[in-house]
């Protein structure tokens, strides 16, 4: 006990090193600040949003919902609010959050028009990212590593100690290890206590909290072991250090970036416009065609109203809300097929993780905080199935022509904010432990020899 | 004079010689060199290929419109316009905000759509590491390398003894930093040199405007001999240069990867925005309280009702020459217009004062000063985004109140029977958008003068700072 003791007392005499530790205490801290202040802000406007929207609602009540009230202009003007409050984790890891809406109002029209506005956002305050836990322990914590391994074994050489610490019988070989573990586990407390501080002020789940802590300790245990390899080699400290700065460069900034470039390049998304501008042919051609038409294509998917009086003048709201549904119909493998391609991003972005732990981190860090693409996308798929609901409940007063009352408006479908998709997803979790062993096993073969070659020096 | 000139360049010459020599520098600058061309035929390659993407859009969507049948003009302002964002010929260098503003806007009555399909939006996590364009490249990792070249340019030699026997021979402090500061200066001049031939090359070909290309080579050749010469100052100033590494990689830690990540989440905390929906809900309300058109009683519409009798001098509104109901649309038209550019204007003004927040630490790190001058002169800013929509919205109101008055003239005010139209060779009298491409040197002068200034004056004081320092040093040796 007493060795590691001395050990701490000398790892923090050495500016460097304390100053980097405590600096990484402290930004993960802010990070962690930073991010619950982020969701909590959200969840700010969330309220805000629901005080405007019953103020809204209640002004078409007064308007619409009259004893002899049209359930047609009652849906017409009627929006109804759907939210996406951000996840306990949220704050660990804010994701796209900033440039994806979680709150959208759609009404009874056709759901592809409406499904995709966009919040306003400022572009360039979420250009370069977001200040949270997942950025300082993809790019902080791997240099905070660097700075205090890449000296391990070149500082005792410059200082003259070297061989006389691999002669030394006792500690010869224990000195490396027990000096790199005090390390790991120095940057992983700084990393860990505010994420732990952070879950618990959130009420964050415990298997959650845990596999972003066990993320957090696979990435850093690969940086370090990626540290200690270099340290092993031999070299200069200055060389160890540029070393590891390029690989940093490499893996956290350059590599993702082409890996973007390629990802992109290759599925490309434009389906988005696609989709929206065929919604708008199919709704628009609809005032053109005879309404059987439209009515034909309807009542393959509700047969229901099948036997209800033909819509005989210009303009019926049943026919107008039909209309949109068929719209939205005509559009369903273009949908599909954006939504796949969307996923397909996700999808190799995942496996990019085997080879680079930084995407992999990312990857975990974000599903297991559901703030991703693939959460954005359970997130319309629930305001999809809200639209159901809302079809279901107004088509009986328009197809069976109902007053639509005062009374009425209180029964409207609520928006219930989906269940989290969160999921700690197994293969970048194992992506990142392979990677860490190899590197790690390396590290430490790498040093098992240091001794006996420092020794013949 | 002439000798003094002779050991600087004396002195440069052997530093360039010594980092030939380095092997591990010559492999980062040739890396670095090879990922800046590129990230510079990547991004010509991308920007082509978006824009042609878009253009055809653009085209089918123009022609869809064009190919409408015959309608109620009232239709078609449901039917709307389709308009995609242009990319600027720099958008390959910076692409700036592109990724993250939506590139497409659908255009309707009584509504403002916002811009929507953002590249950010579609991407996985990715896209949040960096885009890997030329601006990148030289903004974010060539200081990196300017750094691990030059930290140790007086430092190592302080180390190794040989400053004392260079200043004992006769060198004079000054002359040693004005050889080292030359011969930075020559690193600078080659770490830059692809990305801004590819420029110029740009340039020369007509391809890209001349002037901000220009200004772009210079901005980007001042920010890289700022750190050049604040590696030289820090070299000049600590003892080790292993010190000098690390003071010189935590500033680039602080002002290239921290700071815009941490000011952001200050503006937005500082100065909140309204959502849409607030927004639009806002809007709504305010044109409840302006007048109801449906509403006989309603006193705004009755007393637009009188006027308009008035000017036609009849009694009835069924005695009007035009149609009643398009007027009523026009004027509905113009009130929403009128808080539609209201509250866009508002917005542009918090997004205004919220990069305004940011913006100022320009002053503390000249990357953020870079960065938006970079954007600005390539026209992928925020500002040149409001002014794409803006146009936009003059002219969403255009196209509607043509087709309103179309509805006002061409519909009869009576008997017009159940399904009025008007011939579909209307559709094509409208006229599509068209960008006018905005010249930056008028949209963005002040911003790119004041960008400037700050990277000017950053290489300025770091010079003064290198020429105390080197006094120093001959004080020191002495």
């Amino acid at each position: 006990m007493n060795v590691w003791k001395a050990e701490l007392r000398l790892l923090f005499r050495a500016p460097l090193s304390a100053g980097a530790l405590l600096l990484l205490l402290l930004l993960t801290s802010l990070s962690v600040a930073a991010g619950l202040a982020a969701t909590a802000r959200q969840e700010a406007i969330i309220e805000r949003v629901e005080a405007a929207q019953r103020m809204d609602l209640a002004s078409v009540t007064r308007e619409h919902g009259k004893p002899d009230g049209d359930a047609g202009s009652a849906a017409y003007y009627t929006f109804h609010l759907t939210t996406d409050p951000p996840s306990p984790l949220a704050f660990a890891a804010l994701g796209q959050r900033d440039v994806q809406p979680y709150v959208l109002r759609v009404r009874l029209l056709g759901l592809q028009s409406q499904l995709y506005e966009s919040e306003t956002l400022s572009p360039e305050l979420a250009l370069p990212g977001a200040f949270d836990f997942a950025f300082v322990l993809t790019y902080l914590a791997p240099l905070v590593i660097i700075a205090l391994m890449h000296d391990l074994v070149s500082g005792e050489r410059e200082a003259g100690r070297l061989r006389l610490l691999v002669s030394l019988p006792a500690s010869g070989r224990g000195v490396w290890g027990r000096r790199g573990v005090l390390r790991y586990l120095l940057v992983l407390g700084a990393l860990l206590v505010p994420l732990g501080v952070g879950a618990a002020i959130s009420r964050a789940p415990v298997t959650g909290t845990f596999a972003i802590a066990l993320a957090a300790a696979l990435y850093g245990a690969f940086w370090w072991g990626l540290a200690l390899l270099v340290a092993a080699w031999g070299r200069s400290s200055a060389a160890n250090g540029a070393a590891l700065m390029a690989c940093w460069i490499v893996l956290t900034l350059l590599a993702p970036a082409l890996a973007n470039a390629v990802i992109s390049r290759s599925i490309p998304v434009a389906q988005g416009v696609d989709l929206t501008l065929a919604q708008r042919e199919q709704v628009h051609r609809a005032w053109d065609i005879p309404k059987e038409e439209t009515f034909r294509a309807f009542f393959v998917k509700h047969p229901e109203w099948r036997d209800t009086p033909p819509v005989l003048g210009r303009f019926h709201w049943k026919w107008y809300y039909a209309m949109h549904e068929v719209g939205d119909e005509g559009v369903s493998t273009e949908v599909a097929d954006y939504r796949r391609r969307l996923t397909a991003r996700d999808v190799w972005t995942a496996r990019l993780g085997w080879v680079l732990p930084a995407a992999a981190v990312q990857t975990l860090l974000h599903r297991a905080a559901d703030s991703d693409l693939l959460a954005h996308l359970a997130y319309q798929g629930s305001i999809e199935e809200f639209h159901t609901r809302l079809r279901d409940f107004y088509y009986p007063y328009l197809f069976q022509e109902r007053p639509f009352q005062k009374a009425d408006f209180e029964q409207l479908p609520l928006y219930q904010p989906r269940p989290s998709s969160a999921s700690i997803p197994g293969s970048p979790m194992l992506g990142l432990l392979v990677l860490a062993a190899l590197v790690s096993g390396a590290a430490v073969r790498g040093v098992r020899t240091l001794s006996s070659s420092a020794a013949r020096e | 004079m002439n000798s003094r000139r002779m050991k600087i360049s004396r002195v440069a010459a052997e530093e360039w010689r010594a980092l030939v020599r380095n092997r591990v520098a010559m492999i980062a600058s040739l890396t670095l060199a090879a990922l800046l061309v590129t990230s510079a035929l990547l991004g010509v390659e991308q920007r082509n290929a978006t824009e042609a993407t878009r253009a055809r859009y653009q085209a089918t969507a123009d022609e869809a419109f064009d190919a409408q049948p015959d309608r109620h003009p009232h239709r078609m302002v449901h039917y709307g316009q389709f308009v995609f964002r242009p990319l600027s010929a720099l958008a390959f260098f910076d692409p700036g905000v592109d990724g993250f503003t939506g590139n497409t806007v659908f255009l309707e009555g009584h509504r403002q759509n916002s811009a929507n399909f953002s590249e950010a939006r579609q991407s996985s996590l990715l896209l949040r590491f960096g885009q890997l364009t030329p601006a990148f490249v030289l903004q974010t990792l060539a200081p990196l390398l300017i750094v691990f070249l030059a930290f140790g340019a007086v430092a190592r030699e302080r180390e190794q003894g040989i400053l004392r026997l260079l200043l004992a021979q006769g060198l004079r402090p000054f002359e040693l930093a004005a050889g080292k500061l030359w011969a930075y200066a020559g690193v600078v001049a080659a770490i830059a040199a692809p990305a801004l031939l590819v420029l110029a090359a740009a340039a020369l070909a007509g391809w890209a405007p001349p002037v901000p290309s220009l200004l772009m080579v210079s901005g980007y050749l001042v920010y890289l001999s700022i750190w050049a010469v604040a590696a030289l100052l820090v070299s000049l100033l600590v003892r080790r240069s292993r010190d000098a590494l690390i003071v010189l990689v935590a500033a680039w830690m602080g002002g290239v990867i921290l700071a815009p990540r941490i000011l952001p989440e200050l503006a937005v905390a500082r100065i909140p925005t309204p959502t849409r929906i607030e927004t639009d809900v806002a809007i709504h309300h305010e044109l409840k309280q302006i007048g109801d058109s449906h509403n006989p009683e309603d006193p705004y519409f009755s007393e637009f009702k009188a006027k308009t009798l008035a000017r036609y001098g009849v009694e009835k509104v069924e005695e009007l020459p035009v149609q009643w109901a398009g007027l009523v649309g026009m004027e509905g038209e113009r009130l929403t217009s009128g808080l539609f550019d209201r509250y866009a204007r508002e917005a542009f003004a918090r997004e205004a004062e919220q990069n305004r927040l940011v913006r100022r630490f320009g002053v503390l790190s000249p990357l953020i000063a870079v960065r938006q001058l970079s954007m600005s002169l390539a026209a992928t800013d925020t500002e040149s985004h409001q002014d794409f929509l803006e146009q936009v919205e003059r002219h969403r109101y255009a196209f509607v109140q043509a087709l309103n008055l179309m509805q006002v003239t061409k519909i009869p005010n009576r008997n017009a029977g159940a399904d009025p139209r008007i011939s579909a060779d209307h559709w094509k009298t409208l006229p599509s958008f068209t960008y006018q491409r905005p010249d930056v040197l008028l949209l963005a002068g002040d911003r790119i003068r004041d960008n400037l200034l700050v990277l000017v004056c950053w290489l300025a004081a770091l010079l003064v700072g290198c020429g105390l320092a080197a006094r120093r040093l001959g004080e020191a040796t002495r």
